[in-house]
């Protein structure tokens, strides 16, 4: 009895409410983009919306499920549980292929996809493993077993294919980072082979912060790509930006939000710092865009349009339209306040101008109905969710628990920025979908055990020790 | 080591991502319209509904022109399952080969479109939308294939309108419509590719009369270009209005007697309300069905027939085809005479056979008898007075003097050029003035003696057969004419301004009483020329023309014209009829065809008569082959 109190007592109802309200949106945008006359009701099991109100209710019963287990068990059978999910990885590459990937185990539409839950169990044996006593940040073990255990996963992901849910796993790499994982151990032996007099590294910065500065370069290349190729007009200065001056722009706004952000979190004594970061991280990211629009502009013509075509840069020329094209017309038409619930017209299951506007477009038909409002509304859900995941890693005593969280945040917000991201051009349009939101039993169930096991272990932070 | 520092790299990035997108999408959906206009692009369609052609009335108010529902067989390729070739083609008709050899011309048809990102060509054909498979099916035909149409998922049927024209008469007044071409879709944006618009008669003239205004519809459509519902509940659609009915002065049954009468026969009819200046008839032989010229399945069949044809059908002979008056001109030189002062009523001159060449009569001794008899050297003697009036001393300033007044009264009578009629294909036909006759002999190189032909209408006169109806109609009225036209109103509304106005001659009334005597002395005493035209029960005034032609030195059968009005107080229909290398003179075929359309329209129709009957039974369109 003194346990159950203590689990309700400490459970987090701002998470929790912020998961129901994201449930209850999605599915309201599901009925409305599915909406199929002949069975208005919204619990008509024959329709996506009555279906995926059924796994709302499979996801809720796992939920309590998930309450009345003792979480020791993710701890005890961490290597258990992500043998299990590696095996239904291998398993599914036997199934026969559905739109030319092996990623359903079952039939037809009530098949789940491995690789969904795959994310949960490398989550579980990536905090077992990070929160070993004495383990060392520094070492060359921690570093090469961690990135394996999100390795094997990520090849098993890559041969379905399924290069958004491979995509999706590169986000525990920020979790290793949290955990002060080094990547030293790697690049030390290769930088000190280069014979220099009397120079022997002990620590890099960049095996320090490794992973944000690996995807800070990646961001800014794909950046770089996108922008160098568009031109930018602001309205209100009357400027057009074309080319690399976008790119300019662009780095230089980032470096003065940045600067101001940096002043309104630090403490007293780092402000002056934060002045002498922008300008090295704006001098930097300078260089290196202006490399990487150099390079691209020398690449052959064929090359180029390969990484535009990638990035859907260009146009599919065999398509009469692309996608992405579709997507944000549905998205900028919504207007400030949208056409109103069920008045999509580019983005309707009916009109069918965005393919997939249930799962992986869902933003689209609830961007266009709801307009500015809503997505503002959807924008901060999200983020509010992500940094409330945060916040709870953050308060954890046990290792465990904190780098679980850390996971969980992180998944999240690569399917919120990926997903959304790529109906407003700030993602290449890559398949996976928006959490709690899309339809689709195996996101929607994996997302919530997920939700439910970070709840779980929050409520019993306190009885944890290490 | 202690980490906890490095949450705030992630709360950055959250935030970071966070404000990134709440910026773009703010951009994207309030400050930026290119996506909203994308959107319309995408699933908003914007469709124009043509509403049917105006119908046409005739003065009595029977239907001449009416609308029929046609039915184009569509088809979706990508909506085609498993077609069963062999039973399509029995379906509709055809052979297999020639269904194959369709969806090759739909798709060759769209033709190409040039892609400068890909530097590829490829066909403007797209699988997922609707093209006419079998364009302009009729109800009957539709019939037979809609019942199985559910066998051939993929095609289906849709509704258009084509004209229809009950009488099959006045093809050549009423004109045909086809398809718009570019050059016409460039210059109003009324027409998109694969409309209709009136290529001649009045249809062409009053085309913005009867295409009517558009309808717009906005749609939201699939990505498959279906339909999905109308958009915003149809507050922005209007609809399409039909233009109101169009009333013609024409009598049908008027019309469709005459058609029957020139059977056979090359020539023209032209029948005028004299008062109000309407057209009753404009009968052009031969002619051709109008129905045979609706939609682009009949117009290619059989328009290159037509157009082939020696006969010319196509060719609106009363408006376009000018010829010399002969002896009817004789009319308004004696007017014109009366008027200059130069001749009076009592005038009279000799027959004299040696100036040029007449018939066996008695000499006239005033207008009246010259009209009635016709004589040539009168009128030879009237012309030369007008011509050389001996106002000034050198014979050729006289000339030029005198031909210049002459010119201008003929000019009063709508001659010498095109009349305002409502239809296009007029012919201004010729009145020679002084600066024509400077071109062909020089200036002051002529007088008279040069150009005597024109006093008995021969030589460079040339009139339409539009030209003497009007000027029967001038004759009917003593002195005036309003221009002949078809449209009498446009739904409650009258006919244009222009056809209400009252023109004028030179020649004053009273120098009509005496020639308008000789009309129906020509008619109805002893030695007129036209005794065949009596009608029983009113007073007809005529007169008739002869009119000799050669081809390359060959004298071929003379043309019989004759103009006419009745009854001769307060006159209903003024006429001229022209029939080509009929033979003989004006009053053996002219006169009594005119007399019996006079007599359709006054009493409605026809006593079966010798008279009619020899009209009918004649042949005398000689095939030149």
């Amino acid at each position: 009895m003194r346990k159950n109190k203590s689990v309700i007592g400490n459970f987090d109802w701002p998470l929790f409410s912020c998961y129901i309200l994201l449930l209850l949106m999605g599915i309201g945008t599901v009925y409305s983009v599915a909406y199929n006359p002949e069975h208005p009701s919204i619990f008509d099991l024959s329709e996506k919306y009555g279906k995926q109100i059924m796994w709302l209710g499979i996801s809720l019963f796992l939920g309590l499920l998930v309450f009345l287990i003792d979480s020791d068990i993710y701890r005890k059978f961490s290597l258990p549980i992500y043998g299990f999910t590696l095996s239904l990885l291998v398993i599914v590459l036997f199934m026969p292929a559905v739109n030319g990937a092996r990623a359903w185990l079952g039939i037809g539409s009530m098949g789940i996809q491995p690789a969904e839950f795959a994310k949960i169990g490398t989550a579980i044996l990536l905090a077992n493993y990070l929160s070993v006593a004495n383990i060392k940040q520094q070492s060359r073990k921690t570093v090469l077993v961690a990135n394996a255990i999100i390795l094997v996963p990520m090849v098993l992901i890559l041969l379905q294919p399924d290069a958004g849910t491979f995509v999706v796993f590169t986000a525990f790499l920020f979790v290793l980072y949290r955990e002060g994982v080094s990547y030293d151990p790697l690049i030390l032996p290769v930088l000190n082979a280069i014979p220099i007099k009397g120079i022997h590294f002990k620590k890099t910065w960049v095996g320090t912060h490794f992973v944000p500065i690996l995807f800070v370069v990646l961001f800014l290349s794909i950046t770089t790509l996108l922008l160098s190729n568009s031109t930018i007009t602001l309205d209100f200065l009357g400027v057009e930006l074309a080319g690399y001056w976008g790119v300019f722009f662009f780095l230089l706004v980032l470096s003065v939000v940045g600067y101001f952000f940096m002043r309104m979190i630090f403490s007293r004594r780092d402000r002056k710092r934060a002045l002498t970061i922008s300008i090295i991280a704006f001098l930097l990211s300078v260089t290196l865009t202006k490399g990487i629009d150099f390079g691209f502009q020398k690449l052959a013509g064929h090359q180029k349009e390969r990484i535009e075509l990638v990035l859907g840069l260009r146009e599919d020329p065999n398509g009469d339209d692309y996608n992405r094209n579709r997507a944000m017309a549905a998205v900028g038409s919504g207007g400030l306040l949208g056409k109103g619930y069920r008045n999509a017209t580019v983005s309707s299951v009916q009109t069918n101008h965005v393919p997939e506007s249930e799962t992986d477009f869902i933003f689209c038909p609830f961007a266009e109905e709801w307009g500015f409002a809503g997505s503002i509304i959807l924008v901060f859900l999200y983020i509010f969710m992500i940094l409330r995941i945060v916040i709870i890693a953050e308060r954890q005593k046990s290792t465990f628990n904190r780098v679980y969280a850390y996971s969980v945040a992180m998944i999240i917000f690569y399917h919120f920025a990926i997903n959304i991201g790529m109906n407003i051009e700030f993602s290449p349009v890559i398949g996976i979908p928006l959490p709690f939101f899309s339809y689709g039993g195996s996101s929607l169930m994996s997302f919530s055990m997920m939700m439910f096991i970070l709840l779980k272990l929050d409520s019993q932070r306190k009885d944890v020790l290490n | 080591m202690n980490f906890d520092s490095r949450k705030y790299v992630f709360i950055v990035i959250f935030v970071l991502i966070g404000v990134l997108y709440a910026s773009k999408l703010f951009y994207m959906q309030v400050v930026d319209d290119t996506w909203k206009l994308r959107a319309q692009q995408i699933a908003e369609k914007r469709r124009e509904i043509t509403p049917p052609r105006a119908v046409v009335f005739d003065r009595s108010g029977k239907k001449i022109v009416a609308n029929k529902t046609y039915y184009n067989l569509m088809m979706v390729e990508k909506n085609i399952v498993d077609l069963d070739t062999i039973a399509f083609a029995k379906l509709i008709g055809w052979t297999v080969e020639e269904i194959r050899q369709r969806f090759i011309d739909i798709r060759k048809g769209e033709g190409k479109y040039y892609n400068k990102h890909t530097g590829k060509t490829s066909s403007n054909y797209q699988k997922i939308r609707a093209y006419p498979f079998l364009k302009e099916l009729t109800a009957e035909e539709m019939v037979k294939i809609a019942s199985h149409l559910e066998d051939f998922r993929g095609f289906y049927k849709e509704v258009t309108s084509m004209r229809d024209y009950p009488f099959a008469n006045g093809a050549n007044i009423l004109g045909y419509l086809s398809e718009v071409y570019q050059e016409e879709i460039n210059k109003d944006k009324f027409y998109k590719p694969g409309g209709r618009i009136g290529r001649s008669g009045i249809e062409r003239f009053y085309e913005k009369e009867f295409r009517g205004t558009k309808g717009v519809k906005y749609i939201v459509t699939s990505a498959m270009n279906n339909t999905v519902g109308s958009w915003e509940d149809g507050r922005y659609d209007t609809t399409a209005v039909q233009a109101p009915a169009i009333k013609l002065g024409i009598d049908i049954a008027l019309q469709a007697y005459g058609e029957k009468l020139l059977e056979n026969k090359r020539g023209c009819i032209v029948a005028i309300e004299p008062s109000t200046g309407e057209i009753l008839a404009l009968v052009s032989s031969p002619n051709y069905d109008p129905n045979l010229l609706v939609g682009n399945r009949k117009i290619r069949k059989n328009y290159p027939k037509l157009l082939e044809d020696p006969d010319k059908p196509l060719f609106p002979r009363p408006l376009a085809s000018a010829y010399m008056p002969g002896s009817t001109f004789k009319l308004l030189q004696a007017l014109i005479g009366m008027q200059e002062g130069v001749i009076t009523t009592e005038s009279g001159f000799p027959c004299n056979k040696s100036v040029v060449g007449c018939h066996n009569h008695p000499s006239a001794r005033n207008v009246t008898d010259a009209v009635k008899m016709s004589c040539n050297p009168y009128f030879y003697a009237v012309t030369r007075r007008i011509i050389q009036q001996g106002k000034k001393k050198v014979n050729y300033e006289d000339a030029e003097y005198g031909l210049g007044r002459w010119a201008k009264y003929m000019h009063s009578f709508g001659l010498g050029h095109r009349l305002g009629t409502d239809i296009t294909g007029l012919t201004a036909g010729n009145i020679p003035d002084p600066a024509y006759y400077d071109k062909w002999y020089g200036h002051l190189q002529w007088k008279f003696s040069t150009i005597r032909s024109i006093s008995i209408g021969q030589g460079e006169v040339q009139l339409t057969p539009l030209h003497l109806a009007n000027v029967a109609a001038i004759m009917a009225n003593r002195g005036w004419y309003i221009t002949p036209h078809f449209v009498k109103g446009f739904g409650e509304e009258g006919p244009k301004e222009e056809y209400t106005i009252k023109h004028k001659t030179m020649v004053e009334r009273r120098y009509f009483v005496p020639v308008v005597e000789g009309m129906r002395r020509v008619v109805y005493e002893p030695g007129g020329t036209a005794r065949r035209a009596k009608v029983e029960g009113v007073i007809v005034c005529g007169k008739t023309g002869t009119i000799e032609n050669y081809r390359r030195q060959l004298k071929l059968r003379n043309h019989s014209a004759f103009i006419a009005f009745a009854p001769m107080d307060n006159p209903k229909i003024a006429i001229s009829v022209f029939i080509e290398n009929a033979g003989g003179g004006g009053g053996t075929w002219a006169a009594p065809i005119a007399s019996l359309m006079i007599e359709q329209y006054i009493y409605g129709k026809v006593e079966p008569s010798a008279k009619e009957k020899r009209i009918l039974d004649a042949v005398l369109l000689k095939k030149e082959r």
